[in-house]
C-alpha cells in the first residue's frame, strides 16, 4: 500500500513535467547543459553565435534587440544572443560571464571613477579590474572608433592611453522635467533659481497639485536630480572630489551648508508623500498623470513621457536650479551612459568587431540616438526629439557629475558620500537635522582619510 | 573541536500516515474555546488572503487605473494584463526548469545521503564519527559563494544545468536527520539480514530504505523547498535565460517591467496557479514528509 | 591482514566485500567535500588575499588586512558591526516569534475544527510560492501611496513609508514578511509532533482534574521535545542565513544590511547599485568567515540547549 503511494507520487511528478513540457515550444527535453556552453569556437563560414550583454533600459533594450536581428540578416550564419539583465545585476553578470569567457560584446555601464593618485589605495572600479586582468579587448586601432568624438573616447573609454570602449551617448541627470501646462495654469514661470523653485513649489501646492515626485523605492532616483544642485553650488566637480580627499573642503564646511539645507527641503517639502513606494519607472508614469509640476531625474526618462500612456501635457527639461545665482544653474550635469566593449578572449572577436562597427555606422547610430534620447557622442549625429530641443540651449554646458569622479575610500562609513544626502533625510532614511548629518558625513569620510595618511 | 557523534540532535519519529485522533480540549456548554480559536485563525487567515486578493484585484486593472487607485475594486474583469505578461516572459520554461532542477538534485541528494548516513549511524566504518562531526560543523557554514563560483567555473560547468544542479547535491541538516532516524531501527535487523546472506547494498536499499521512509520524506521535502526557492545562485551561475528557474525569471521580469504592477501581478498569478495545483495534488506527501521524520523521539 | 576501513562489527561479508560501504559512501561524501567543505576552506584562504574574483586579475596575499578593515578600519567597521548586530536581532526576533506563533497556530489547529485543513494549507502556501513571489506580494500589500496596509494605518492616524522609509522600519517589515512566509513550516512540524502524543495521557490527566494550562505544561510541552528541537534549530540556522528577502524587498540600502547580503554585495559588485561597483571577493570572504564564527557560536549554543532539554525530558 505504501509503495503504491510512492508510485503515485512519481507518476504524478512525471505527469506534471509532461504537462509543463507541453507548453515548451522548443521541445524542452534537453536536461543537461544544452544552452550557453562557453567557448564555442567557430571558423569562418560556420554558424557563429555572438553573445551580447546589455542592461535593461527601455527603449534602448528593444532597439538593440531589433538591431541585432538586422545584423543577423545582414550576416548569414551569425546568431546574436542578446542577454538583458537589470542594471543592478550588470556588474555581477559581467564579472561572472567574462571570467567564464561566456560573452563577446559587453555593455560597459559606467566607465568612470578611475582611481586618482591622491586617492591612496582605493579599490579600483570593476572595469579597471577587468582591463588589468586582460579581459577587455584593446580597440584603439579600430577604424570605427574614430566615428566618436574625442572627448567621449578620452573621458569614457580610455585607460592608460589605450581605448577599450566606445561610448554610445551622454545622458543628463542633474535636472528635472517641467510640466509647462501645470505651471501656466497656476500662473508661475519656470524657476531659474533656488528661491524661485521654493516659491513655485508653494504656489503649485497651494493650487492643489504636487510639486515633485520621484522613484524613492529604488533609492538612487531620490538623489540623482540633486547632482545638478551640487553642480550648481560647486561647478568644478572633479576639483570638489579632490578637495574632499585633501581636506581643503569638508562636508561640514560653512560653504556646504546650503547643500545640506536645500537637499532637506527638497526631500521633505518638495517631493510628494508616498514616493518611497514608487520605483523609478513608476514615478514617470505617476508624473505623466499631470498633477505634478516637476520630476527631477535623468533625461533618459523622456522616451517614456513621449510614448504610449505618456504625458498629455507640454513639458521641458531644465537643469536643477540649485543655486540662487541663475548663471550657476546653466550647466547640465550627467554622465556617459552605456558603451560597447569586446571580450579579449572571445572566440568570435571578428564578428564582435563587425557588430560594434555596424552599430557605429553614422546612420545606424543616428537611429539609436533618436530612439533612446541619448545625447550623441558622434559629432555627425543630432538629437532631434522633443528632449533634444529642450536640452539644446544647455548642451554646450554638458559636464560630468560628481558620482563619476567619486571613489569611496576604504574604511569610509556609509554616510561618507554626501552627494546622496537627499536620500538620507526623513522619510527616505532617519536623518532630520541637516547640520548633524553634515557633521556625521564628514566624520564618516574623515575616518577613512585618516587611515590613508 | 570534536563532537561525539551522539551529540547530534535527536529529531526522529515514526510515520504519520493516518490523521491521528484530534485532541478535544473544550468542555461542555457554549464552546467559547472554539469561537476564540476561529476568531484568531480568521484574523490570521486575513493576513494570508488579503495580499492574495490584492494581487488578483490589481491584475484586472489597467495601469492608469492602478496608479489612480491601487486598492479600489477593479472596474471590470479584464485579461489584457495576463496576455501581456504571458507574451513578455517564458514562464512555462522557467517552471519546467525549476521542476527539473528540484527533482534531479533532490533525487541524487537522497540516494547519496542514504549510503553516507547508514554506515555512520551504525558505526560500522572507521572515522564515521569524524565524518558526522564534519556535517554538524557544516550546518553552520555560511554558503561559500565565492570559491564555489571559482570551482564551477574551472570545471567548465558555469551556465549549465549540470553545474547548477551540482550546487544542490549536499545538505548537512538532511544528513543529520537521516543519521538519527536510522538509529531507531533495531540492530537485530542487520544481524538477521546478514545471517540470511543479504548483501550490504541490497540490505540498505531494500530493507533499510523503506523503514526510514518518514525521514527520507522529510529531507526530500526540506531540500526540495530550498532548491525551489533559491534566488541568489541562479543570479550567479545562470545567465542564459533558457536556463532560468522561476525565481530568477520572475525577478528579471520585475526588473524589466517592475512598474507595471498589473502585469507583474498577472505574471505572479499565472505562476502561482500551477504551483498551487501541484501543491494540492502533492499536499499529503509534502506535509506528511515535512513532519513525519522530524518530530519523534 | 589487509587494511580494513570498517570496524569489526561489520556483518556483511569479509575480504574485499568490506570495502563496499566505503565505495557506496564515497559519492555522497566526495560531493560533500567538493561542494561544501572544500569551498568553505577555500573561503578562509581567500579571506587573506585581495582577490577580486575576476579571472586573470592579480591576487596578493595580504594577511589579516581584510579582517582589520572589516572589523576596525574607519567608520566602515561601525556599519559592519551594525550589520552583525542586525543579523543577531533578526535571528532572535524571527526565531522567537516564528516559534511562538507556530506553536499557537498548531495548538489551535490541533482541535476538531471545521476547515482546519483549509487554514493549514493557507498558512503553508507562502513556502510553496517562494521568496520572489512573497516579496512581490508584500511590496504591493505595503504600497505606501494608498495600499491596503497604508489605508488601515491611516484610520489610526499612523503614517508609514514601510519598505522605502527609515531603515529600522524597513527592517521590521522584512522580519514580518520572513515570519509570515515561514511560520507554516514551524506550525506543521509542531502539528505533527502533537499528533503523535498519546491521547490516553491527556485522558488520565483530566481524570486527575488537570486543566488546559496544566495539560499543556505537563504533557504537550515535554512530549513535543523532538518537534521543539527541530524547529528551534531550523529557525536559528535558517534565520541567520536568510537574506534573500532583503534583496527582494529593499535592496542594498544603508542601515538595513545583514551579513549574508553584505558578503554577496561586496563579492559580486552590488554595493553601489550599478555604476562602477568594485569586486572585492577577498574582503567578502573575510566577512563570511566572521559570519561563520558567529553562526558557529550561536548554533552550538542552540545545539547545547537542545541537548539539555533532551536529557531533561527524554532521559
Amino acid at each position: 500500500m505504501r509503495r503504491m503511494k510512492w508510485l503515485a507520487l512519481v507518476a504524478a511528478l512525471a505527469l506534471v513535467f509532461a504537462a509543463c513540457g507541453g507548453d515548451d515550444d522548443t521541445g524542452g527535453s534537453d536536461t543537461t547543459g544544452a544552452g550557453g556552453e562557453p567557448g564555442t569556437t567557430a571558423a569562418a563560414g560556420e554558424p557563429v553565435t555572438l553573445r551580447v550583454l546589455i542592461h535593461s533600459q527601455e527603449p534602448m533594450t528593444t532597439w538593440v534587440q531589433d538591431f541585432s536581428t538586422q545584423f543577423e540578416s545582414d550576416n548569414p550564419g551569425v546568431t546574436v544572443d542578446v542577454a538583458v539583465v537589470g542594471a543592478g545585476d550588470l556588474a555581477t553578470v559581467t564579472q561572472t560571464r567574462l571570467s567564464a569567457n561566456d560573452v563577446d560584446v559587453i555593455d560597459m555601464f559606467g566607465f568612470a571613477n578611475p582611481v586618482q593618485d591622491y586617492m591612496g589605495g582605493a579599490t579600483p572600479p570593476a572595469w579597471q579590474t577587468l582591463i588589468d586582468a586582460g579581459l577587455l579587448l584593446d580597440i584603439t586601432d579600430e577604424p570605427w572608433v574614430a566615428n566618436y568624438d574625442t572627448a567621449s573616447i578620452e573621458q569614457a573609454g580610455t585607460f592608460n592611453g589605450r581605448v577599450y570602449s566606445v561610448n554610445l551617448g551622454r545622458t543628463v541627470y542633474g535636472g528635472m522635467f517641467v510640466n509647462n501646462d501645470l505651471l501656466a495654469s497656476v500662473g508661475v514661470e519656470v524657476p531659474t533659481t533656488w528661491s524661485e523653485l521654493v516659491s513655485v513649489c508653494d504656489a503649485v501646492k497651494a493650487a492643489g497639485n504636487q510639486c515633485m515626485t520621484n522613484g524613492g523605492q529604488d533609492g538612487w532616483p531620490v538623489f540623482v536630480g540633486t547632482y545638478g544642485m551640487l553642480g550648481a553650488l560647486f561647478p568644478d566637480q572633479a576639483g570638489l572630489v579632490e578637495a574632499l580627499y585633501t581636506g581643503e573642503m569638508t562636508w561640514d564646511d560653512p560653504a556646504m551648508a546650503d547643500w545640506w539645507d536645500r537637499t532637506k527641503v527638497y526631500a521633505q517639502d518638495m517631493l510628494e508623500p508616498g514616493t518611497t513606494g514608487l520605483a523609478h519607472d513608476a514615478a514617470t508614469f505617476r508624473y505623466a498623470a499631470g498633477d505634478v509640476a516637476f520630476l527631477p531625474t535623468g533625461a533618459w526618462q523622456a522616451p517614456n513621457l513621449e510614448g504610449d500612456g505618456g504625458a498629455t501635457f507640454d513639458w521641458t527639461y531644465v537643469p536643477f536650479p540649485g543655486s540662487d545665482d541663475a548663471a550657476d544653474n546653466q550647466n547640465l550635469f550627467g554622465k556617459y551612459d552605456q558603451g560597447w566593449a569586446i571580450a579579449a578572449n572571445s572566440p568570435n572577436v571578428e564578428v564582435a568587431k563587425a557588430y560594434v562597427a555596424a552599430f557605429s555606422d553614422p546612420d545606424t547610430y543616428q537611429e539609436f540616438v533618436t530612439t533612446t534620447g541619448f545625447i550623441p557622442t558622434q559629432a555627425t549625429a543630432t538629437l532631434d526629439t522633443k528632449l533634444g530641443q529642450a536640452l539644446a540651449p544647455y548642451l554646450e554646458n554638458f559636464q560630468v557629475g560628481f558620482e563619476q569622479y567619486w571613489v569611496q575610500p576604504a574604511g569610509a562609513g556609509q554616510w561618507a558620500n554626501g552627494s546622496q544626502a537627499a536620500s538620507w533625510f526623513v522619510p527616505f532614511n532617519e536623518w532630520d537635522d541637516a547640520a548633524a548629518l553634515a557633521t556625521q558625513a564628514q566624520a564618516d569620510l574623515q575616518a577613512a582619510l585618516d587611515e590613508l595618511q | 573541536m570534536t563532537i561525539p557523534r551522539d551529540d547530534a540532535p535527536e529529531m526522529i519519529v515514526p510515520a504519520l500516515d493516518a490523521e491521528p485522533p484530534v485532541v478535544e480540549r473544550v468542555g461542555k456548554g457554549f464552546p467559547w474555546g472554539k469561537v476564540i480559536s476561529y476568531v484568531v485563525l480568521s484574523l490570521f487567515a486575513l493576513l494570508y488572503l488579503a495580499p492574495l486578493f490584492m494581487l488578483v484585484n490589481a491584475s484586472f486593472k489597467p495601469l492608469s487605473e492602478f496608479f489612480r487607485d491601487p486598492i479600489g475594486l477593479a472596474s471590470g474583469i479584464n485579461f489584457d494584463n495576463y496576455t501581456k505578461a504571458w507574451e513578455l516572459a517564458n514562464f512555462p520554461r522557467y517552471l519546467l526548469n525549476s521542476a527539473i532542477y528540484t527533482a534531479i538534485a533532490t533525487a541524487v541528494f537522497v540516494f547519496t545521503t542514504l549510503f553516507v548516513a547508514f554506515p555512520i549511524s551504525r558505526g560500522i566504518i572507521k572515522g564515521g564519527g569524524a565524518i558526522l562531526t564534519l556535517y554538524v560543523v557544516a550546518l553552520f557554514l555560511p554558503p561559500a559563494l565565492i570559491p564555489q563560483f571559482q570551482l564551477i567555473l574551472n570545471l567548465g560547468l558555469y551556465n549549465t544545468r549540470v553545474g547548477y544542479i551540482m550546487l544542490f547535491l549536499v545538505n548537512a541538516i538532511g544528513m543529520i536527520i537521516v543519521v538519527n532516524y536510522i538509529k531507531s531501527i533495531p540492530k537485530e535487523l542487520d544481524e538477521s539480514a546478514a545471517v540470511d546472506g543479504c548483501g550490504y547494498f541490497r540490505f540498505v536499499w531494500s530493507i533499510v530504505l523503506p523503514l526510514i521512509r518518514p525521514a527520507i520524506a522529510t529531507v526530500t521535502v526540506l531540500h526540495a523547498i530550498g532548491i525551489w526557492n533559491e534566488l541568489i545562485l541562479p543570479t550567479i551561475y545562470l545567465t542564459n535565460s533558457d536556463l532560468y528557474p522561476i525565481t530568477r525569471g520572475l525577478i528579471v521580469f520585475q526588473g524589466q517591467y517592475g512598474s507595471d504592477w498589473p502585469a507583474l501581478a498577472s505574471a505572479v498569478l499565472m505562476l502561482m496557479l500551477p504551483m498551487l495545483v501541484l501543491f494540492m495534488f502533492l499536499q499529503r506527501y509534502i506535509i506528511g514528509g515535512l513532519t513525519s521524520g522530524a518530530v519523534k523521539g | 591482514m589487509a587494511i580494513s576501513l570498517v570496524k569489526k562489527n561489520y556483518l556483511f561479508g569479509q575480504g574485499r566485500k568490506r570495502w563496499v560501504p566505503w565505495l557506496l559512501l564515497l559519492p555522497g561524501f566526495g560531493l560533500y567535500l567538493l561542494i561544501a567543505v572544500g569551498p568553505s576552506l577555500a573561503t578562509a584562504v581567500y579571506s587573506f588575499t585581495d582577490a577580486s574574483g575576476v579571472r586573470g586579475a592579480p591576487v596578493n596575499w595580504i594577511g589579516f588586512e581584510n579582517y582589520d578593515e572589516f572589523l576596525f578600519r574607519g567608520l566602515a567597521s561601525r556599519d559592519n558591526l551594525a550589520a552583525l548586530q542586525r543579523t543577531l536581532i533578526f535571528m532572535v526576533v524571527v526565531t522567537t516569534v516564528q516559534f511562538g506563533l507556530g506553536l499557537v497556530l498548531a495548538l489551535l489547529l490541533n482541535q476538531k475544527l471545521r476547515g482546519r485543513t483549509f487554514f493549514r494549507t493557507l498558512f503553508f502556501i507562502p513556502v510553496i510560492l517562494g521568496v520572489v513571489i512573497q516579496g512581490l506580494m508584500w511590496q504591493l500589500f505595503l504600497y505606501p501611496a494608498g495600499g491596503p496596509v497604508a489605508e488601515v494605518f491611516g484610520w489610526f492616524g499612523i503614517q508609514s513609508e514601510f519598505l522605502g522609509g527609515a531603515p529600522t522600519e524597513a527592517f521590521i517589515w522584512v522580519m514580518v514578511v520572513q515570519i509570515w512566509a515561514n511560520v507554516g513550516i514551524t506550525m506543521m512540524i509542531f502539528l505533527a509532533g502533537m499528533q503523535t502524543i498519546d491521547e490516553t495521557l491527556y485522558e488520565a490527566a483530566r481524570i486527575d482534574g488537570a486543566g488546559g494550562w496544566n495539560l499543556f505544561k505537563n504533557i504537550t510541552w515535554p512530549q513535543l521535545t523532538p518537534a521543539i528541537n527541530t524547529n528551534f534549530l531550523l529557525n536559528v540556522i535558517g534565520s541567520l542565513q536568510a537574506w534573500q528577502l532583503f534583496l527582494v524587498l529593499i535592496g542594498y540600502r544603508p542601515g538595513t544590511q545583514v551579513l549574508g547580503y553584505l558578503v554577496f554585495a561586496e563579492g559580486f559588485g552590488q554595493t553601489t547599485g550599478s555604476v562602477s561597483a568594485a569586486f572585492r571577493q577577498g574582503y567578502a570572504a573575510a566577512a563570511s568567515i566572521v559570519l561563520f564564527f558567529l553562526v558557529l557560536v550561536l548554533g552550538m549554543s542552540a545545539n547545547w540547549i537542545v541537548q539539555r532539554r533532551e536529557r531533561k525530558y527524554l532521559g
